[in-house]
Protein backbone atom coordinates (compact mmCIF):
# COMPACT_ATOMS: atom_id res chain seq x y z
CA UNK A 1 0.00 0.00 0.00
CA UNK A 2 2.74 2.32 1.10
CA UNK A 3 5.05 2.26 -1.88
CA UNK A 4 1.49 3.24 -4.00
CA UNK A 5 0.44 6.04 -1.96
CA UNK A 6 4.17 7.42 -1.86
CA UNK A 7 3.88 9.15 -4.85
CA UNK A 8 0.42 10.90 -4.39
CA UNK A 9 2.41 12.83 -1.99
CA UNK A 10 5.48 13.25 -3.72
CA UNK A 11 7.66 13.45 -0.80
CA UNK A 12 11.18 11.43 -0.77
CA UNK A 13 11.11 8.60 1.30
CA UNK A 14 14.05 9.97 3.06
CA UNK A 15 15.88 7.38 5.41
CA UNK A 16 13.87 7.44 8.72
CA UNK A 17 15.24 9.65 11.32
CA UNK A 18 16.24 7.60 14.84
CA UNK A 19 13.74 10.09 16.71
CA UNK A 20 13.11 8.90 19.99
CA UNK A 21 9.46 8.50 20.89
CA UNK A 22 7.99 8.61 24.21
CA UNK A 23 4.44 6.54 24.34
CA UNK A 24 1.87 8.27 26.23
CA UNK A 25 -0.76 7.11 28.14
CA UNK A 26 -3.77 7.25 25.73
CA UNK A 27 -6.07 7.69 28.89
CA UNK A 28 -3.84 10.12 31.36
CA UNK A 29 -5.38 8.41 34.55
CA UNK A 30 -1.75 8.67 37.17
CA UNK A 31 -2.40 12.50 36.51
CA UNK A 32 -6.07 12.62 37.27
CA UNK A 33 -7.70 14.21 39.35
CA UNK A 34 -8.91 11.34 41.52
CA UNK A 35 -5.70 9.56 41.37
CA UNK A 36 -4.31 11.47 44.41
CA UNK A 37 -7.41 10.69 46.01
CA UNK A 38 -7.22 7.33 45.48
CA UNK A 39 -3.74 6.97 46.66
CA UNK A 40 -4.17 9.03 50.00
CA UNK A 41 -7.47 6.28 50.66
CA UNK A 42 -5.19 3.29 49.66
CA UNK A 43 -2.87 4.74 52.58
CA UNK A 44 -4.93 5.25 54.88
CA UNK A 45 -6.88 1.73 53.79
CA UNK A 46 -2.96 -0.48 54.28
CA UNK A 47 -2.69 1.74 57.62
CA UNK A 48 -5.62 0.66 59.17
CA UNK A 49 -5.46 -2.86 57.57
CA UNK A 50 -1.96 -3.15 58.55
CA UNK A 51 -2.62 -2.48 62.85
CA UNK A 52 -5.63 -4.06 62.92
CA UNK A 53 -4.07 -7.09 61.00
CA UNK A 54 -0.95 -7.03 63.96
CA UNK A 55 -3.72 -7.11 66.45
CA UNK A 56 -5.50 -9.87 65.33
CA UNK A 57 -1.91 -11.98 64.43
CA UNK A 58 -1.26 -10.70 67.96
CA UNK A 59 -4.13 -12.50 68.97
CA UNK A 60 -3.85 -15.06 67.29
CA UNK A 61 -0.33 -15.73 68.86
CA UNK A 62 -1.41 -15.64 72.12
CA UNK A 63 -4.16 -17.98 72.13
CA UNK A 64 -1.90 -20.32 70.45
CA UNK A 65 0.52 -20.19 73.54
CA UNK A 66 -2.37 -20.14 75.75
CA UNK A 67 -3.65 -23.04 74.41
CA UNK A 68 -0.42 -25.04 74.57
CA UNK A 69 -0.30 -23.63 77.76
CA UNK A 70 -3.87 -25.56 78.92
CA UNK A 71 -2.83 -28.85 77.10
CA UNK A 72 1.05 -29.06 78.10
CA UNK A 73 1.07 -27.63 82.13
CA UNK A 74 -1.12 -27.69 85.32
CA UNK A 75 -0.24 -25.75 88.60
CA UNK A 76 -0.87 -27.42 92.16
CA UNK A 77 -0.71 -25.23 95.22
CA UNK A 78 0.11 -25.97 98.37
CA UNK A 79 -1.94 -24.17 101.25
CA UNK A 80 0.51 -22.33 103.83
CA UNK A 81 0.84 -24.30 107.32
CA UNK A 82 -1.49 -22.54 109.61
CA UNK A 83 0.81 -22.84 112.98
CA UNK A 84 1.84 -19.59 114.84
CA UNK A 85 5.52 -20.49 115.12
CA UNK A 86 6.54 -19.08 111.39
CA UNK A 87 9.83 -21.58 111.28
CA UNK A 88 7.52 -24.37 111.90
CA UNK A 89 4.90 -23.23 109.58
CA UNK A 90 7.53 -22.82 106.90
CA UNK A 91 8.96 -26.68 107.50
CA UNK A 92 5.11 -28.12 107.94
CA UNK A 93 4.52 -26.51 104.54
CA UNK A 94 7.53 -27.89 102.64
CA UNK A 95 6.81 -31.06 103.87
CA UNK A 96 3.65 -31.00 102.47
CA UNK A 97 4.88 -29.90 99.19
CA UNK A 98 7.59 -32.73 98.91
CA UNK A 99 4.74 -34.85 99.72
CA UNK A 100 2.87 -33.40 96.54
CA UNK A 101 6.02 -33.48 94.98
CA UNK A 102 6.55 -37.38 94.95
CA UNK A 103 3.26 -38.03 93.78
CA UNK A 104 3.61 -36.06 91.10
CA UNK A 105 7.22 -36.96 89.58
CA UNK A 106 5.72 -41.01 90.17
CA UNK A 107 3.12 -40.56 87.34
CA UNK A 108 4.00 -41.19 83.86
CA UNK A 109 2.21 -38.29 82.47
CA UNK A 110 4.06 -35.76 84.32
CA UNK A 111 6.99 -34.77 82.27
CA UNK A 112 8.34 -32.53 84.74
CA UNK A 113 7.29 -30.61 88.12
CA UNK A 114 9.29 -28.77 89.99
CA UNK A 115 8.43 -25.86 92.77
CA UNK A 116 8.66 -22.22 92.41
CA UNK A 117 11.75 -20.79 94.28
CA UNK A 118 11.65 -17.93 97.29
CA UNK A 119 12.41 -15.67 94.38
CA UNK A 120 10.16 -16.68 92.14
CA UNK A 121 7.29 -16.73 94.89
CA UNK A 122 8.61 -13.02 95.61
CA UNK A 123 8.86 -12.15 91.85
CA UNK A 124 5.14 -13.19 91.58
CA UNK A 125 3.84 -11.32 94.22
CA UNK A 126 5.70 -8.16 94.04
CA UNK A 127 3.09 -6.20 91.86
CA UNK A 128 1.04 -6.35 94.54
CA UNK A 129 2.94 -6.15 97.46
CA UNK A 130 6.30 -4.34 96.30
CA UNK A 131 10.22 -4.58 96.51
CA UNK A 132 11.76 -5.56 99.89
CA UNK A 133 9.66 -8.62 100.66
CA UNK A 134 10.50 -11.88 102.09
CA UNK A 135 8.82 -14.78 101.51
CA UNK A 136 9.78 -16.50 104.84
CA UNK A 137 7.59 -13.66 106.34
CA UNK A 138 4.43 -14.68 104.82
CA UNK A 139 1.74 -17.07 104.77
CA UNK A 140 1.86 -17.47 101.05
CA UNK A 141 1.18 -21.11 99.38
CA UNK A 142 3.65 -22.44 97.71
CA UNK A 143 3.53 -23.44 94.06
CA UNK A 144 4.41 -26.45 92.03
CA UNK A 145 4.93 -25.83 88.17
CA UNK A 146 4.13 -29.05 86.36
CA UNK A 147 4.56 -29.68 82.89
CA UNK A 148 2.71 -32.66 81.05
CA UNK A 149 3.77 -35.72 79.06
CA UNK A 150 3.06 -34.45 75.16
CA UNK A 151 0.39 -36.24 74.03
CA UNK A 152 -0.74 -37.71 77.35
CA UNK A 153 -4.48 -37.93 78.50
CA UNK A 154 -4.56 -37.25 81.94
CA UNK A 155 -7.14 -37.60 83.95
CA UNK A 156 -7.03 -34.73 86.31
CA UNK A 157 -9.86 -36.02 88.86
CA UNK A 158 -7.49 -38.82 89.64
CA UNK A 159 -4.53 -36.29 89.79
CA UNK A 160 -6.59 -34.69 92.70
CA UNK A 161 -7.39 -37.97 94.63
CA UNK A 162 -3.72 -38.72 94.61
CA UNK A 163 -2.75 -35.65 95.98
CA UNK A 164 -5.87 -35.52 98.60
CA UNK A 165 -4.20 -38.46 99.63
CA UNK A 166 -1.07 -37.49 99.94
CA UNK A 167 -1.65 -34.34 101.44
CA UNK A 168 -4.92 -32.41 102.26
CA UNK A 169 -3.15 -28.90 101.48
CA UNK A 170 -2.81 -29.67 97.83
CA UNK A 171 -5.04 -28.61 94.91
CA UNK A 172 -4.73 -28.59 91.27
CA UNK A 173 -5.19 -25.78 88.99
CA UNK A 174 -5.44 -26.83 85.17
CA UNK A 175 -5.61 -23.03 84.53
CA UNK A 176 -8.66 -24.10 82.04
CA UNK A 177 -11.63 -21.95 83.66
CA UNK A 178 -9.86 -18.81 83.58
CA UNK A 179 -8.30 -19.46 80.12
CA UNK A 180 -11.98 -20.43 78.61
CA UNK A 181 -12.78 -16.81 79.61
CA UNK A 182 -9.65 -14.97 78.48
CA UNK A 183 -9.79 -17.46 75.05
CA UNK A 184 -13.78 -16.33 74.58
CA UNK A 185 -12.74 -12.40 74.90
CA UNK A 186 -10.15 -12.85 73.16
CA UNK A 187 -11.78 -14.35 70.49
CA UNK A 188 -14.67 -11.99 70.73
CA UNK A 189 -11.90 -9.13 69.78
CA UNK A 190 -10.33 -11.11 66.71
CA UNK A 191 -14.33 -11.28 65.35
CA UNK A 192 -14.27 -7.65 65.60
CA UNK A 193 -10.88 -7.23 64.55
CA UNK A 194 -11.66 -9.14 61.59
CA UNK A 195 -15.26 -7.19 60.80
CA UNK A 196 -12.93 -4.06 60.77
CA UNK A 197 -10.21 -5.21 58.02
CA UNK A 198 -13.70 -6.95 56.12
CA UNK A 199 -14.90 -3.26 56.35
CA UNK A 200 -11.78 -1.75 55.50
CA UNK A 201 -11.82 -4.15 52.39
CA UNK A 202 -15.67 -2.96 51.46
CA UNK A 203 -14.82 0.70 51.78
CA UNK A 204 -12.02 0.42 49.92
CA UNK A 205 -13.68 -1.32 47.03
CA UNK A 206 -16.34 0.46 46.86
CA UNK A 207 -14.38 3.49 46.81
CA UNK A 208 -12.10 2.54 44.25
CA UNK A 209 -15.37 1.64 42.38
CA UNK A 210 -16.67 5.40 42.64
CA UNK A 211 -13.44 6.56 41.41
CA UNK A 212 -12.97 4.40 38.21
CA UNK A 213 -16.75 5.48 37.86
CA UNK A 214 -15.83 9.22 38.10
CA UNK A 215 -13.05 8.79 36.01
CA UNK A 216 -14.80 6.63 33.08
CA UNK A 217 -16.89 9.87 32.84
CA UNK A 218 -13.87 12.25 33.41
CA UNK A 219 -12.14 10.84 30.15
CA UNK A 220 -15.53 9.53 28.18
CA UNK A 221 -14.71 11.54 25.00
CA UNK A 222 -11.08 10.01 24.95
CA UNK A 223 -12.74 6.52 25.70
CA UNK A 224 -15.53 6.60 22.63
CA UNK A 225 -12.41 7.57 20.15
CA UNK A 226 -10.41 4.28 21.19
CA UNK A 227 -13.64 2.62 20.83
CA UNK A 228 -14.12 3.94 17.03
CA UNK A 229 -10.81 3.06 16.54
CA UNK A 230 -11.41 -0.85 17.42
CA UNK A 231 -10.50 -1.11 21.12
CA UNK A 232 -12.19 -3.51 22.96
CA UNK A 233 -13.77 -2.81 26.25
CA UNK A 234 -10.87 -4.82 27.68
CA UNK A 235 -8.55 -2.65 26.64
CA UNK A 236 -9.62 -0.03 28.38
CA UNK A 237 -10.41 -1.49 30.96
CA UNK A 238 -6.53 -3.52 31.40
CA UNK A 239 -5.33 0.61 31.69
CA UNK A 240 -7.80 1.34 34.27
CA UNK A 241 -6.38 -2.14 36.30
CA UNK A 242 -2.68 -1.10 35.38
CA UNK A 243 -2.84 1.96 37.02
CA UNK A 244 -4.89 1.59 39.48
CA UNK A 245 -2.68 -1.26 40.59
CA UNK A 246 0.26 1.53 40.59
CA UNK A 247 -1.47 3.94 42.12
CA UNK A 248 -2.67 1.39 45.13
CA UNK A 249 0.88 0.38 45.27
CA UNK A 250 2.46 3.39 45.80
CA UNK A 251 -0.22 4.61 48.05
CA UNK A 252 -0.04 0.88 49.82
CA UNK A 253 3.72 1.55 50.45
CA UNK A 254 2.81 5.11 52.15
CA UNK A 255 0.90 3.20 54.33
CA UNK A 256 2.70 0.33 55.63
CA UNK A 257 5.28 2.97 56.01
CA UNK A 258 3.09 5.01 59.03
CA UNK A 259 1.53 1.36 60.52
CA UNK A 260 5.17 -0.23 60.65
CA UNK A 261 6.58 2.45 63.27
CA UNK A 262 2.80 2.70 64.59
CA UNK A 263 2.51 -1.54 65.42
CA UNK A 264 6.31 -1.11 66.82
CA UNK A 265 4.75 1.18 69.08
CA UNK A 266 1.84 -0.26 70.30
CA UNK A 267 4.06 -3.17 70.73
CA UNK A 268 6.53 -1.30 72.99
CA UNK A 269 3.51 0.27 74.74
CA UNK A 270 1.87 -3.45 75.45
CA UNK A 271 5.40 -4.54 76.62
CA UNK A 272 5.12 -2.28 79.22
CA UNK A 273 2.56 -3.42 80.90
CA UNK A 274 3.08 -5.71 83.45
CA UNK A 275 1.47 -9.40 83.80
CA UNK A 276 3.25 -11.27 80.92
CA UNK A 277 -0.31 -11.91 79.24
CA UNK A 278 0.67 -9.32 76.57
CA UNK A 279 4.24 -10.11 76.20
CA UNK A 280 3.16 -13.30 74.47
CA UNK A 281 1.49 -11.46 71.74
CA UNK A 282 4.35 -11.70 69.93
CA UNK A 283 4.51 -11.75 65.80
CA UNK A 284 5.89 -14.24 63.99
CA UNK A 285 8.35 -13.96 60.86
CA UNK A 286 5.68 -15.14 59.08
CA UNK A 287 2.95 -12.62 60.74
CA UNK A 288 5.62 -9.76 59.42
CA UNK A 289 5.18 -10.94 55.53
CA UNK A 290 1.64 -11.12 55.72
CA UNK A 291 1.51 -7.39 56.82
CA UNK A 292 4.62 -6.47 54.10
CA UNK A 293 2.30 -8.04 51.31
CA UNK A 294 -0.42 -5.78 52.04
CA UNK A 295 0.54 -3.45 49.32
CA UNK A 296 0.85 -5.76 46.92
CA UNK A 297 -2.90 -7.16 48.20
CA UNK A 298 -4.51 -3.68 48.10
CA UNK A 299 -2.96 -3.29 44.23
CA UNK A 300 -4.84 -6.51 43.55
CA UNK A 301 -7.86 -5.55 45.24
CA UNK A 302 -7.81 -2.15 43.49
CA UNK A 303 -6.61 -4.15 39.80
CA UNK A 304 -9.81 -6.28 39.86
CA UNK A 305 -11.77 -4.24 41.15
CA UNK A 306 -10.75 -1.10 38.51
CA UNK A 307 -11.11 -3.54 35.47
CA UNK A 308 -14.48 -5.09 36.32
CA UNK A 309 -16.22 -1.86 36.80
CA UNK A 310 -15.09 -0.28 33.50
CA UNK A 311 -16.29 -3.83 32.10
CA UNK A 312 -19.40 -3.31 34.02
CA UNK A 313 -19.79 0.58 33.42
CA UNK A 314 -19.23 0.47 29.64
CA UNK A 315 -21.11 -2.09 29.15
CA UNK A 316 -24.29 -0.38 30.64
CA UNK A 317 -23.03 3.53 29.55
CA UNK A 318 -22.05 2.91 25.80
CA UNK B 1 -21.02 2.10 -11.95
CA UNK B 2 -24.70 1.51 -9.82
CA UNK B 3 -23.81 -1.91 -9.95
CA UNK B 4 -24.35 -1.43 -5.49
CA UNK B 5 -26.62 -4.25 -5.18
CA UNK B 6 -23.89 -7.23 -5.52
CA UNK B 7 -25.12 -9.08 -2.12
CA UNK B 8 -22.53 -11.25 -2.38
CA UNK B 9 -19.47 -8.35 -2.02
CA UNK B 10 -21.55 -5.87 -0.05
CA UNK B 11 -19.90 -4.09 2.17
CA UNK B 12 -22.66 -2.63 4.02
CA UNK B 13 -26.24 -3.41 3.16
CA UNK B 14 -28.99 -1.55 5.20
CA UNK B 15 -33.18 -2.42 4.84
CA UNK B 16 -35.35 -0.40 5.55
CA UNK B 17 -33.58 1.69 7.97
CA UNK B 18 -34.79 4.53 10.16
CA UNK B 19 -33.42 6.72 13.16
CA UNK B 20 -34.72 8.88 15.06
CA UNK B 21 -33.72 10.49 18.22
CA UNK B 22 -35.77 10.43 21.36
CA UNK B 23 -39.08 10.87 20.69
CA UNK B 24 -38.61 13.29 17.65
CA UNK B 25 -39.33 12.92 14.06
CA UNK B 26 -37.09 10.19 12.08
CA UNK B 27 -33.78 11.64 10.75
CA UNK B 28 -34.05 9.14 7.84
CA UNK B 29 -36.53 6.84 7.03
CA UNK B 30 -36.62 3.52 4.98
CA UNK B 31 -33.15 3.60 3.89
CA UNK B 32 -32.19 1.02 1.75
CA UNK B 33 -28.57 0.70 0.28
CA UNK B 34 -25.84 -1.71 -0.43
CA UNK B 35 -22.43 -0.55 -1.13
CA UNK B 36 -20.09 -3.41 -3.09
CA UNK B 37 -16.41 -4.15 -2.31
CA UNK B 38 -14.05 -1.59 -3.52
CA UNK B 39 -16.52 1.45 -4.65
CA UNK B 40 -16.03 4.86 -4.05
CA UNK B 41 -18.96 7.48 -3.14
CA UNK B 42 -19.94 10.68 -2.22
CA UNK B 43 -22.57 11.10 0.56
CA UNK B 44 -24.11 14.49 -0.01
CA UNK B 45 -26.72 16.68 1.22
CA UNK B 46 -28.03 19.71 2.85
CA UNK B 47 -26.85 20.29 6.78
CA UNK B 48 -28.95 18.34 8.83
CA UNK B 49 -30.13 15.74 6.45
CA UNK B 50 -28.46 12.87 7.77
CA UNK B 51 -25.26 12.50 6.37
CA UNK B 52 -23.12 12.21 9.77
CA UNK B 53 -26.14 10.11 11.13
CA UNK B 54 -25.74 8.30 8.17
CA UNK B 55 -22.19 7.74 8.50
CA UNK B 56 -21.75 7.06 12.18
CA UNK B 57 -24.14 3.72 11.51
CA UNK B 58 -21.82 3.01 9.27
CA UNK B 59 -18.63 2.95 11.38
CA UNK B 60 -20.62 1.43 13.98
CA UNK B 61 -20.73 4.19 16.53
CA UNK B 62 -24.78 4.18 16.45
CA UNK B 63 -27.55 1.43 16.00
CA UNK B 64 -31.01 1.98 13.68
CA UNK B 65 -33.85 3.14 15.38
CA UNK B 66 -35.46 0.28 13.17
CA UNK B 67 -34.35 -1.65 10.12
CA UNK B 68 -31.25 -3.64 9.48
CA UNK B 69 -27.56 -2.87 9.21
CA UNK B 70 -24.67 -5.24 7.84
CA UNK B 71 -21.21 -4.40 7.61
CA UNK B 72 -18.70 -6.79 6.35
CA UNK B 73 -21.85 -9.11 6.38
CA UNK B 74 -22.64 -9.32 10.21
CA UNK B 75 -26.04 -7.96 11.32
CA UNK B 76 -24.48 -5.37 13.55
CA UNK B 77 -28.24 -5.26 15.28
CA UNK B 78 -27.49 -8.41 17.31
CA UNK B 79 -23.32 -8.26 17.42
CA UNK B 80 -21.82 -8.38 20.99
CA UNK B 81 -19.39 -4.87 21.61
CA UNK B 82 -16.28 -7.34 21.30
CA UNK B 83 -17.53 -8.10 17.69
CA UNK B 84 -18.36 -4.47 16.57
CA UNK B 85 -14.79 -3.60 17.67
CA UNK B 86 -12.89 -6.11 15.78
CA UNK B 87 -15.65 -4.53 13.04
CA UNK B 88 -14.44 -1.31 13.82
CA UNK B 89 -11.06 -2.39 13.35
CA UNK B 90 -11.60 -2.87 9.23
CA UNK B 91 -13.09 0.60 9.34
CA UNK B 92 -11.15 4.54 8.74
CA UNK B 93 -13.08 7.04 9.73
CA UNK B 94 -12.19 10.95 8.90
CA UNK B 95 -14.29 12.44 11.34
CA UNK B 96 -15.51 16.58 10.67
CA UNK B 97 -14.31 17.22 14.19
CA UNK B 98 -10.85 15.52 13.28
CA UNK B 99 -11.80 13.73 17.18
CA UNK B 100 -8.05 13.69 17.63
CA UNK B 101 -6.98 13.32 21.60
CA UNK B 102 -5.99 16.42 22.82
CA UNK B 103 -3.20 15.00 24.93
CA UNK B 104 -1.38 12.74 22.56
CA UNK B 105 1.06 13.86 20.33
CA UNK B 106 0.43 13.75 16.56
CA UNK B 107 3.00 10.45 16.46
CA UNK B 108 0.67 8.70 19.42
CA UNK B 109 -3.14 9.94 17.14
CA UNK B 110 -2.26 8.48 14.34
CA UNK B 111 -0.67 5.28 15.94
CA UNK B 112 -3.85 4.41 18.12
CA UNK B 113 -5.44 1.81 15.79
CA UNK B 114 -2.60 -0.05 15.55
CA UNK B 115 -1.84 -0.09 18.80
CA UNK B 116 -5.69 -1.13 20.12
CA UNK B 117 -4.68 -4.12 17.55
CA UNK B 118 -1.48 -4.91 19.90
CA UNK B 119 0.94 -4.00 17.26
CA UNK B 120 4.15 -4.51 18.10
CA UNK B 121 5.84 -1.09 19.08
CA UNK B 122 8.50 -1.40 16.95
CA UNK B 123 6.49 -2.00 13.85
CA UNK B 124 3.61 0.91 15.00
CA UNK B 125 6.68 3.43 15.01
CA UNK B 126 7.92 2.10 11.59
CA UNK B 127 4.49 2.53 9.74
CA UNK B 128 3.60 5.93 11.65
CA UNK B 129 6.63 8.11 10.74
CA UNK B 130 6.74 6.73 6.73
CA UNK B 131 2.94 8.28 6.96
CA UNK B 132 3.58 11.07 8.87
CA UNK B 133 6.61 11.74 6.53
CA UNK B 134 3.97 11.22 3.81
CA UNK B 135 1.76 13.95 4.72
CA UNK B 136 4.24 16.16 5.37
CA UNK B 137 3.91 15.96 9.74
CA UNK B 138 7.15 14.27 9.93
CA UNK B 139 8.64 17.92 11.56
CA UNK B 140 5.39 18.02 13.51
CA UNK B 141 5.47 13.96 15.30
CA UNK B 142 5.60 15.19 19.13
CA UNK B 143 3.35 18.19 18.20
CA UNK B 144 -0.53 17.90 20.26
CA UNK B 145 -3.15 18.88 18.29
CA UNK B 146 -3.58 22.16 19.86
CA UNK B 147 -0.59 23.59 18.49
CA UNK B 148 -1.75 22.05 15.10
CA UNK B 149 -3.38 24.14 12.40
CA UNK B 150 -6.45 23.24 11.49
CA UNK B 151 -5.00 21.77 7.85
CA UNK B 152 -2.21 19.66 10.22
CA UNK B 153 -5.07 18.21 12.05
CA UNK B 154 -6.94 17.00 9.47
CA UNK B 155 -3.84 15.28 7.89
CA UNK B 156 -3.51 13.80 11.61
CA UNK B 157 -7.06 12.39 10.97
CA UNK B 158 -6.20 11.41 7.73
CA UNK B 159 -3.32 9.68 8.64
CA UNK B 160 -4.87 7.64 11.16
CA UNK B 161 -7.61 7.03 9.04
CA UNK B 162 -5.57 5.00 6.86
CA UNK B 163 -2.73 3.77 8.92
CA UNK B 164 -4.13 0.47 9.40
CA UNK B 165 -5.21 -0.21 5.87
CA UNK B 166 -9.09 -0.09 6.30
CA UNK B 167 -11.57 -2.28 4.28
CA UNK B 168 -13.37 0.50 4.49
CA UNK B 169 -12.61 4.60 4.64
CA UNK B 170 -15.52 6.90 5.46
CA UNK B 171 -14.71 10.60 5.77
CA UNK B 172 -16.93 13.28 6.72
CA UNK B 173 -15.95 16.76 5.26
CA UNK B 174 -12.32 15.45 4.84
CA UNK B 175 -11.02 18.28 3.07
CA UNK B 176 -13.22 21.20 4.32
CA UNK B 177 -10.23 22.63 6.72
CA UNK B 178 -7.57 22.00 4.17
CA UNK B 179 -5.42 24.24 1.95
CA UNK B 180 -6.36 24.49 -1.77
CA UNK B 181 -3.71 22.59 -2.44
CA UNK B 182 -3.62 19.85 0.03
CA UNK B 183 -7.23 18.97 -0.67
CA UNK B 184 -6.57 17.17 -4.25
CA UNK B 185 -3.40 15.35 -2.53
CA UNK B 186 -5.45 13.83 0.05
CA UNK B 187 -8.51 13.13 -2.71
CA UNK B 188 -5.49 11.46 -4.30
CA UNK B 189 -4.90 9.37 -1.27
CA UNK B 190 -8.45 8.39 -1.25
CA UNK B 191 -8.70 7.43 -4.88
CA UNK B 192 -5.20 4.90 -4.62
CA UNK B 193 -7.03 2.94 -1.57
CA UNK B 194 -10.24 2.76 -3.11
CA UNK B 195 -7.94 1.53 -6.05
CA UNK B 196 -5.96 -1.08 -3.59
CA UNK B 197 -9.72 -2.55 -3.04
CA UNK B 198 -10.57 -0.33 -0.13
CA UNK B 199 -14.56 0.88 -0.12
CA UNK B 200 -14.81 4.86 0.07
CA UNK B 201 -17.67 6.91 1.68
CA UNK B 202 -17.03 10.50 1.77
CA UNK B 203 -19.25 12.99 2.57
CA UNK B 204 -18.88 16.49 1.33
CA UNK B 205 -20.64 19.59 0.47
CA UNK B 206 -18.06 20.85 -2.11
CA UNK B 207 -19.71 20.38 -5.99
CA UNK B 208 -15.90 21.20 -7.03
CA UNK B 209 -14.96 17.50 -5.84
CA UNK B 210 -17.50 16.11 -7.04
CA UNK B 211 -17.26 17.16 -10.55
CA UNK B 212 -13.80 16.50 -10.65
CA UNK B 213 -14.13 13.05 -9.74
CA UNK B 214 -16.09 10.89 -11.57
CA UNK B 215 -17.70 8.84 -8.57
CA UNK B 216 -21.21 7.99 -8.33
CA UNK B 217 -23.13 10.39 -4.86
CA UNK B 218 -25.74 9.15 -2.28
CA UNK B 219 -27.62 11.95 -1.80
CA UNK B 220 -30.01 12.17 1.41
CA UNK B 221 -32.91 14.15 0.91
CA UNK B 222 -36.44 14.30 2.27
CA UNK B 223 -35.13 11.79 5.35
CA UNK B 224 -34.69 9.66 2.30
CA UNK B 225 -31.59 7.93 -0.39
CA UNK B 226 -31.20 8.36 -3.86
CA UNK B 227 -28.16 7.44 -5.97
CA UNK B 228 -27.04 10.00 -8.95
CA UNK B 229 -24.56 8.41 -11.60
CA UNK B 230 -21.17 10.15 -11.31
CA UNK B 231 -21.07 13.96 -13.07
CA UNK B 232 -25.20 13.80 -12.66
CA UNK B 233 -25.85 16.54 -10.81
CA UNK B 234 -29.07 17.32 -12.25
CA UNK B 235 -30.24 14.40 -10.86
CA UNK B 236 -30.99 12.38 -14.60
CA UNK B 237 -30.18 8.85 -13.83
CA UNK B 238 -31.49 9.15 -10.63
CA UNK B 239 -31.81 6.30 -8.92
CA UNK B 240 -34.12 6.00 -6.08
CA UNK B 241 -32.65 3.30 -3.43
Amino acid sequence: MHQMILPVWGCAMSKQKNVFITRHEELPLKNSSTSLFLQIMVAIAVFLFAVTLSGVLSINAMLRNWNESILGSLTVQIMPSTNINPEKAIAETLAHQNKALDVLRNMNEIEKAEPLTDKQLEKLIQPWLGDGIDIKDLPVPRIIDVKIQKGADIDFMDLAYKLAQATPMASVDNHKLWLNKLIQFADGIKILALSVLALVIMITSGAIFYTTQTSLGLHKYTIEILHLMGAKDTYVAQQYAKCSAILALKGGLIGLAIAIPTIFGIASLAHQIEGGIISEAKLSGLDWMVIVGLPAFASLIAMLTAYYTVKQTLQRLM
Amino acid sequence: MLNDTNKTTAIIEMQNVGIRYGQGPEILSDIKLSLRKGSFHFLTGKSGAGKTSLLSMMYLSQKPSRGSVSVFGHNVNFANRDALAMLRRKIGVVFQDFRLIDHLSAFDNVALPLRVCGMDEREVKKRVMELLQWVELDRSIQATPATLSGGEKQRVAIARAVINRPELLLADEPTGNVDNDIAPKLMKLFVELNKLGTTVVIATHSEKLISDFAYPRLHLQNHGLKIFAPNDPSGMGVRHV
